[in-house]
């Protein structure tokens, strides 16, 4: 009987699946988070945008998850963009492993679905 | 009045004799039947005990009549010869069974050759619980003397036979209530927990007060403490049943008076006795108490300086006693280092005494007493109790918040759901000793990096925990995670990055592992404001 620490949220704008994450993320949560993410993303999406601008609080076992889910979409030929607030906690752990390097990063959830193109279709 | 008319001293002394009361039932009543044959120059006797339904009699013991009991001879109050004592209460004599109105229905008595016989009932509180009779082979008459006699030695079998069952009730009761009690109390980092729970002095006056602990979802557990009225196995089975009405509750109900409002509802249906109850819940996080009161001694709050205060505020009825009734709660948030106590009413009543003496002995001990919650809980249980038999059952239980000022020491169990209990921690720790918001948040990451790495790399499954220290030296603030398992080289691309996480986020991060264990220093200068 586990707290629920954070609260995954799926939604399709689109070809793109977003997903956004709530509260807190560490070891005791991750594993749940990881399969219920990669599985909101169909085959036929071009791209996932992961919303971490809820989420107040990522640990490495967050961090590697997200890398881990950005290697397999790459796999699938699929994109994967972040959205995390600038100045964030979450986005200075972000910065501290230098995530922007491997993932796209948007300041807000409009860029990021613009990128994708996903604004587009949806209109 | 002739000799013979009057029972003899010593022949009552010899079946009251105290030393019997120290056999158990079976040799007392054989010891008994032994000396009242002898006594009175009988040749049989037996002891008949009605049985639960009140309207049978089912032999117990005996004496020249032994197979009797072996083939559970049994009759119907009423009828026969035992049946009619049981029925009339009065005694009854035979001369000569093969010259009498009262037929015997139990064929043994022909068998045995039995001629005459005297019966007396066996009376406890002016309810008869059994026969005792004696017999004899040849044909006499039984006088008055023989008759006080035999009631002497029938007295003394009921009173024994009453107190062996209590006994036996009081020692079911006993073990039921105990095994209602939490064996052990949850674990919880930033908490520390004891418990006491003292039976009466008096074996049969087991009484129903219980305490519990349960652990709730979102961060809170909830604290039970109550007291069922009465004693024995009714008392201890109706606290059994609220013990799980509470806990089925709390599971599904948030609020702490809306608790209490169900499991009073709950007794009202159950057309229940007497209960009080008091029924808390304490969120980790924020370390807020919400309670409700149903008629209980009030919960004593104890600060962290010694000064005391009883939490009077709100509170209901007990229940069982006023139906429909609501529940208001009463809300605190504890300060670190802060002790909750709770109690039930034998730890401050005391014959002869106002309660608010009670309760004035309770500051005065609960305040001198040790911080450390099971030194506490020893010392009030042990201080308020070694002037007086305990009466009535004692049960003691006490939460206490940890020290936050400049050090900090706790034990986190090495799980993963741990952790976040680890952060709020930290957290709590570093904003009271004035870090800023980004300075909580630097060691929130460290500390729960560290705990994970140990969770992960130190331990097997099973129970473990892990030490966590934090102390505040010229404004630099130092937390030492230690661990007793052994450090293992996290592998693998993406394993490696707890390690460089809390480099990023302390000023030194120092690692040494040793046979021992792995012991993990985290530093970092307090930012004055951000």
């Amino acid at each position: 009987m586990r707290p629920e620490l954070a609260r995954l949220r799926v939604e399709r704008h689109g070809e793109t699946a977003l997903a956004r994450i709530a509260g807190e993320v560490d070891s005791s949560n991750v594993g749940d988070l990881s399969q219920r993410l990669l599985a909101a993303v169909p085959n036929q999406a071009r791209a996932l945008v992961l919303d971490l601008s809820e989420t107040s609080y990522i640990d490495s076992t967050g961090i590697s998850l997200i890398f881990d889910a950005a290697a397999r979409l790459r796999n699938r030929r699929q994109e994967l963009r972040l959205v995390v607030t600038p100045r964030s906690f979450v986005g200075e752990v972000l910065a501290a492993v230098s995530m922007e390097q491997s993932v796209a990063i948007d300041p807000a959830l409009d860029e990021a679905l613009r990128a994708v193109g996903g604004e587009r279709d949806r209109l | 009045m002739a000799e013979d008319e009057v029972i003899r001293l010593e022949d009552v002394q010899r079946v009251t004799e105290s030393a019997l009361a120290y056999l158990d039932l079976d040799d007392l009543l054989k010891e008994l039947l032994d000396r009242v044959t002898d006594i009175l120059g009988a040749d049989t006797a037996a002891v008949l005990l009605v049985e639960e339904d009140g309207r049978t009699l089912a032999a117990r013991a005996a004496k020249g009549l032994e197979e009797e009991v072996e083939r559970g001879f049994k009759l119907p109050v009423g009828r026969g010869f035992a049946g009619r004592i049981a029925f009339t209460r009065e005694p009854v004599v035979i001369e000569d069974l093969n010259n009498s109105p009262i037929q015997p229905i139990n064929p043994l008595f022909k068998e045995k050759g039995v001629r005459s016989l005297l019966g007396v009932p066996l009376v406890v509180e002016g309810e008869v619980i059994g026969v005792l009779h004696v017999g004899s082979l040849t044909q006499r008459d039984f006088h008055d003397r023989d008759i006080e006699l035999l009631q002497v030695v029938a007295n003394r079998v009921a009173l024994s036979i009453e107190r062996s069952k209590l006994m036996v009730q009081g020692q079911i009761a006993a073990t039921l209530q105990r095994s209602l009690l939490p064996r052990q109390l949850p674990q919880v980092p930033g908490l520390r927990m004891a418990a006491r729970y003292l039976p009466a002095a008096v074996e049969s006056a087991v009484g129903g007060d219980w305490y519990d602990v349960i652990e709730l979802d979102n961060h809170c557990l909830a604290f039970v403490i109550g007291d069922v009225a009465g004693h024995g196995m009714a008392a201890a089975t109706f606290m059994g049943q609220l013990r799980s009405a509470i806990r089925a509750y709390a599971l599904d109900t948030t609020g702490a008076g809306e608790v209490v409002t169900k499991v009073a509802e709950f007794a009202d249906r159950m057309h229940s006795r007497m209960a009080t109850l008091i029924y808390a819940t304490l969120n980790l996080n924020t370390w807020e108490v919400r309670f409700a009161r149903a008629g209980h001694p009030y919960p004593l709050l104890i600060h962290s300086d010694g000064s005391t205060e009883f939490l009077s505020d709100t509170g209901g009825p007990p229940l069982g006693t006023v139906g429909g009734q609501i529940y208001a709660e009463e809300v605190l948030t504890l300060s670190a280092g802060e002790t909750l106590l709770f109690y039930t009413d034998g730890l401050i009543e005391r014959r002869g005494q106002q309660l608010s003496e009670g309760e004035e002995a309770l500051v005065e001990v609960a305040s001198s007493a040790p911080d450390e919650p099971e030194l506490k809980c020893q010392a009030i249980t042990t201080r308020l109790t070694e002037d007086a038999t305990i009466a009535d059952d004692i049960a003691v239980l006490v939460v206490q918040t940890v020290g936050l000022h400049e050090h900090l020491e706790v034990e986190v169990p090495a799980e993963p759901g741990q952790l976040v209990t680890a952060r709020r921690l930290i957290r709590r720790w570093a904003e009271a000793n004035n870090a800023s918001d980004d300075d909580c948040a630097a060691f929130a990451i460290a500390v729960s990096e560290a705990c994970a790495n140990s969770i992960e790399h130190a331990y097997g499954p099973g129970e473990a925990t892990i030490d966590l220290h934090a102390s505040l030296v010229d404004g630099v603030a130092e937390v030492t995670i230690r661990d007793r398992g052994h450090w293992r080289e996290p592998r693998g691309g993406n394993r490696g990055r707890g390690i460089p996480i809390m480099r990023e986020f302390m000023d030194d991060v120092s690692i040494e592992g040793s046979e021992r264990g792995t012991t993990v220093n985290l530093r970092r200068r307090l930012r004055e404001g951000s």
